[in-house]
């Protein structure tokens, strides 16, 4: 595995399930985790075909705050219903009243497991959107004569999502800039995670010219000036920051762009970790070898005749 | 952060692995234990013509800007697949078919490492960092491997915290949740029946009687081969195993005695024989004729016999055996509690079977003792007692899944903090969940 | 092999030959103790002159002579903070695993990163000239290893950064 999936594969697969035509309901209630401290709660509780899916997300507040639930609103439109006990948000899926064609179903399966990617767009999409008017106004002015708002762009959109670690936005009027901020817990970790995000920085001069720009500092960025709890100056703290420009926030591309920065955080955690894997295996393939040699060190056992057996039960002898 | 997200509980056995998250009902996900990596013929590692090896990544990764490294080596180890997919995988080319786990341990670091990590990251989608990990292991299981698994769990996954369970204890906790159990107690025997073999493990108080551990050859596949005999012997128009898999899981059931249900069926045939309708490849259907295999197949646990010519035990006998091998201050526990577990315990009257047939001979030998001592001594008699349960299938997921969401539960895990602290060495010992002491 | 790396190894080779020249020594403490005296240096005269083959800042061999045991002792290596970690890490699972290497000393010395502790039962049980060469291979190896690995971690990085920044494209 390359890339990490966008979507929930458990709900995924288990909408697929209940969706297809020869299955039979059953109850369901599972309590199920996604990354970056989501909650999914899967259940049946008025009758075994209506599906209840409910998140619980912990930065839901700066989302609805970002507009989450316009966003969700136009996902989900009549699926919603009111958020269960304890959760941010509720979907609800009736299996006796599902869209006729199979490629309906396909899409809502999809829209559903997208639940945790949809809710946390919608700040990507609003600071695309404020992009593109930034951008509209800018396209009046020349570069000096721009008023002041439009020359620094809009203010910055801080997503909590994790204890110690945030995602901030921010719009201009030629680019958005996403910065991502990061702790590593263990040093082993830190090593690896400045060795691959030195990589980040240079991909772009070196392969990809066209990818967003990415930049890597140990203290917070200038853009974050004023943002409250910003951790700095130690080695373990990081900023990492994804210049993304005109041509990545297309209304073509925005929906994939901002579905695979989303999984930036997670992919580069789980790289670093595949490779303590990789590494790990090639620490066991040596060790067995320096067995090897070691072993050779051990004077033959006596080479006698040995008796050997063949599979009839015959014996023989061999050697001498 | 750690502290508000459910624990990760991972049952990794020889056939199947069972993953979820703690305080469900059912695992999230169950698939076989295998893994499929790029075959040591197929491709190559991508070098010279190599097609399959590139034909299977993402297309991006074959074009474009990034060309010049695809498959290149050294980008191998990411291209596996687990589960079912890894069964889909290898039944195309270039891939080869590997089974980490054999007889219960863990046999293949390697692929058993990616196995975990492809089951957190893209099944499970968990930050290792942010959870809890309750794994399980069989009976037996040498302390290296757990030091093994606590290295990769600690040092690879960098996990919040780490627990690790006899399968056979948290199978005895599961059955806590059926009516029968007054007392949660840690002591019984566990029939664990699964797909490969069937293994009798007496534990008191939390701790597995190592010695008296004894394992029988005869599981789930053994079933399925003899419904599968008796469905070729008498020429039914689909044998293949997986018809003979789903009869065994739809019809077979226990009979309390053999000589009597044959009668029965010779009685009321249209009661008891049963039809089967097969699905063959190409979407036609022929429907199988069911017969006395409903009852005979689960029977070759009772009377070994009738399958293998080898192995002659019944199972009452073989926990008779193992409950008077062990000490004797806990057989009356032992009797008293007899847990099942794993998938080929499901037969319905199973247990009532198996209990009928350990009493008759636990009785016998009082009897025989009491007319030794002249029937000067009576015997107060002896408490047998089979539990069956809802969460037979998945005993020890479940178990782990019921212990996992208890409070206590992270304080009984070692974190990663106390393995720098004091090394692998740590794992070697856990102090013992839901044992007594704790609610 | 690079220029200074075959004197060094050559170095190593010839001082742990004279080194290895062991015999049954019964602890003169107490009785029935067979102990390896470079451990346990219970007598001054039991202990031969420590000596240290340096290649240069970084890498270094120290081998402790005694009467019964040898302790060889092994600074890796290590010229940035990557390969520092990596050494770490592969110690350390040498170490985990010491049981099978018998010659292995589960904690290395003091400012080195892997100690070997050889004593006469060794080498009575195994060919000296054998056991010399595991020592050479191992160092021999064990550069390798770490640079391969520190190829890997760059190259996988540079890999995964490419793949991530990709669809973007």
């Amino acid at each position: 595995m390359l890339l990490l999936d966008y979507q929930n594969v458990l709900i995924e697969s288990l909408l697929k399930d209940r969706f297809a035509p020869e299955a039979t309901p059953t109850a369901i209630d599972q309590i199920v985790s996604d990354f970056d401290n989501v909650t999914f709660h899967i259940s049946t509780p008025e009758s075994k075909t209506r599906i209840l899916i409910s998140t619980s997300i912990k930065c839901y507040r700066e989302l609805v705050q970002y507009g989450a639930e316009d966003v969700l609103q136009r996902e989900y439109g009549p699926y919603i219903v009111a958020p269960e006990q304890g959760y941010d948000f509720s979907v609800q899926v009736d299996l006796e009243n599902l869209p006729e064609s199979q490629e309906e179903k396909d899409e809502l399966v999809r829209k559903i497991s997208l639940l945790k990617r949809n809710a946390m767009a919608a700040p990507f999409e609003q600071a695309f959107d404020e992009y593109a008017a930034l951008h509209e106004e800018a396209s009046k002015y020349t570069s000096e004569s721009a008023p002041q708002g439009v020359r620094e762009g809009g203010g910055v959109r801080a997503i909590h999502y994790r204890d110690e670690e945030a995602i901030y936005i921010k719009a201009s009027h030629d680019r958005v800039t996403v910065i991502f901020s990061t702790v590593f817990r263990e040093e082993t970790d830190r090593v690896y995670g400045k060795v691959f995000l030195q990589e980040f920085v240079d991909a772009r001069r070196r392969a990809i010219q066209n990818a967003p720009q990415v930049l890597f500092r140990h203290d917070p960025p200038l853009e974050l000036e004023g943002q409250p709890n910003l951790k700095a100056g130690k080695g373990d703290v990081g900023y990492i920051t994804f210049v993304l420009f005109p041509r990545h926030l297309t209304p073509a591309r925005r929906e994939e762009v901002i579905s695979h920065i989303q999984t930036f955080r997670d992919y580069f955690h789980y790289h670093i970790k595949a490779s303590k894997a990789y590494i790990h295996s090639r620490m066991r393939r040596r060790t067995a070898d320096f067995l090897q040699v070691l072993r050779r060190a051990r004077p033959e056992a006596e080479e006698g005749t040995k008796e050997r057996k063949t599979a009839s039960g015959r014996t023989f002898k061999v050697g001498g | 952060m750690a502290n508000h997200t459910p624990a990760v509980v991972m049952d990794n056995g020889t056939g199947y692995s069972k993953l979820g998250f703690a305080g469900n009902d059912s695992p999230s996900f169950v698939f076989p234990t295998a893994i499929a990596t790029k075959g040591p013929t197929g491709g190559a590692g991508g070098s010279g013509s190599g097609r399959p090896a590139v034909a299977n990544k993402p297309t991006f990764l074959t074009g474009g800007a990034g060309g010049h490294l695809s498959g290149k080596r050294g980008t191998e180890d990411l291209d596996f697949f687990i589960g079912d997919e890894a069964l889909t995988a290898a039944s195309g080319p270039g891939y080869g078919l590997h089974y980490p786990i054999r007889h219960g341990q863990i046999e293949n670091w390697d692929h058993m490492e990616r196995f975990w990590s492809n089951s957190m990251f893209k099944y499970l989608r968990v930050e290792p960092e942010d959870h809890h990990f309750l794994l399980t292991e069989p009976p037996l299981n040498p302390p290296e491997n757990r030091e093994n698994t606590a290295e990769i769990m600690f040092e690879s996954f960098n996990c919040a915290g780490l627990y690790i369970a006899v399968q056979a204890v948290l199978a005895l906790a599961a059955s806590w949740t059926s009516s029968k159990v007054q007392d949660r107690s840690l002591t019984g025997t566990v029939i664990d029946s699964g797909e490969g073999v069937t293994h009798v493990i007496p534990v008191a108080e939390g701790y597995v009687i190592g010695s008296s551990i004894k394992s029988i050859p005869i599981a789930g596949r053994d079933i399925t081969y003899f419904v599968q005999s008796m469905l070729r012997d008498r020429g039914e128009p689909d044998s293949s195993l997986k018809t003979a898999e789903r009869i065994k899981e739809e019809h077979c059931y226990v009979s309390p005695d053999i000589v009597k249900e044959f009668a029965r069926f010779d009685r009321e045939p249209a009661d008891r024989f049963k039809a089967f309708d097969a699905r063959q490849p190409g979407g036609r259907t022929v429907t199988v004729d069911v017969g006395y295999e409903r009852f005979l197949a689960p029977e070759i646990f009772f009377n070994p016999e009738i399958y293998s010519s080898d192995f002659l035990t019944p199972l009452p006998n073989i926990v008779d055996t193992t409950i008077q091998t062990s000490p004797i201050d806990v057989r009356r526990g032992l009797y008293k509690n007899i847990v099942l577990s794993g998938g080929s315990t499901l037969y319905k009257d199973f247990g009532r079977r198996l209990q009928r047939d350990i009493r008759h001979l636990v009785d016998e030998r009082i009897k025989l003792s009491e007319a030794k001592a002249g029937n000067a001594a009576k015997s107060g008699g002896l408490d047998v007692q089979v539990i069956t349960h809802k969460r037979q299938r998945h005993g020890p997921w479940f178990g782990g899944s019921l212990l996992g969401q208890t409070p206590e539960f992270k304080s009984y895990c070692h974190t990663k903090a106390e393995y720098e602290e004091i090394g692998p060495s740590i794992v070697r010992r856990f102090a013992l969940l839901g044992g007594p002491g704790s609610s | 092999m690079s220029q200074s790396l075959r004197p060094y190894l050559s170095c190593v080779r010839s001082t742990l030959t004279a080194a290895l020249s062991l015999s049954n020594f019964a602890s003169q403490a107490s009785e029935r103790h067979n102990v390896p005296e470079i451990e346990a240096r219970t007598s001054p005269e039991l202990i031969l002159n420590p000596l240290t083959v340096s290649r240069n800042q970084e890498e270094r061999v120290l081998i402790e002579p005694s009467v019964n045991s040898v302790r060889v002792s092994i600074r890796i290596k290590q010229a940035d903070e990557i390969e520092n970690i990596l050494v770490h890490k592969f110690t350390r699972f040498l170490t985990q695993r010491a049981e099978p290497f018998f010659i292995l000393r589960r904690k290395p010395i003091d400012g080195y990163d892997i100690s070997f502790l050889i004593t006469n039962f060794h080498t009575e049980e195994m060919l000296k000239h054998k056991l010399v060469d595991f020592i050479i291979q191992f160092m021999e190896d064990v550069d390798k290893e770490i640079s391969e690995m520190k190829l890997f971690l760059n190259a996988r990085a540079r890999f995964v950064a490419e793949s991530f920044l990709t669809p973007f494209d």
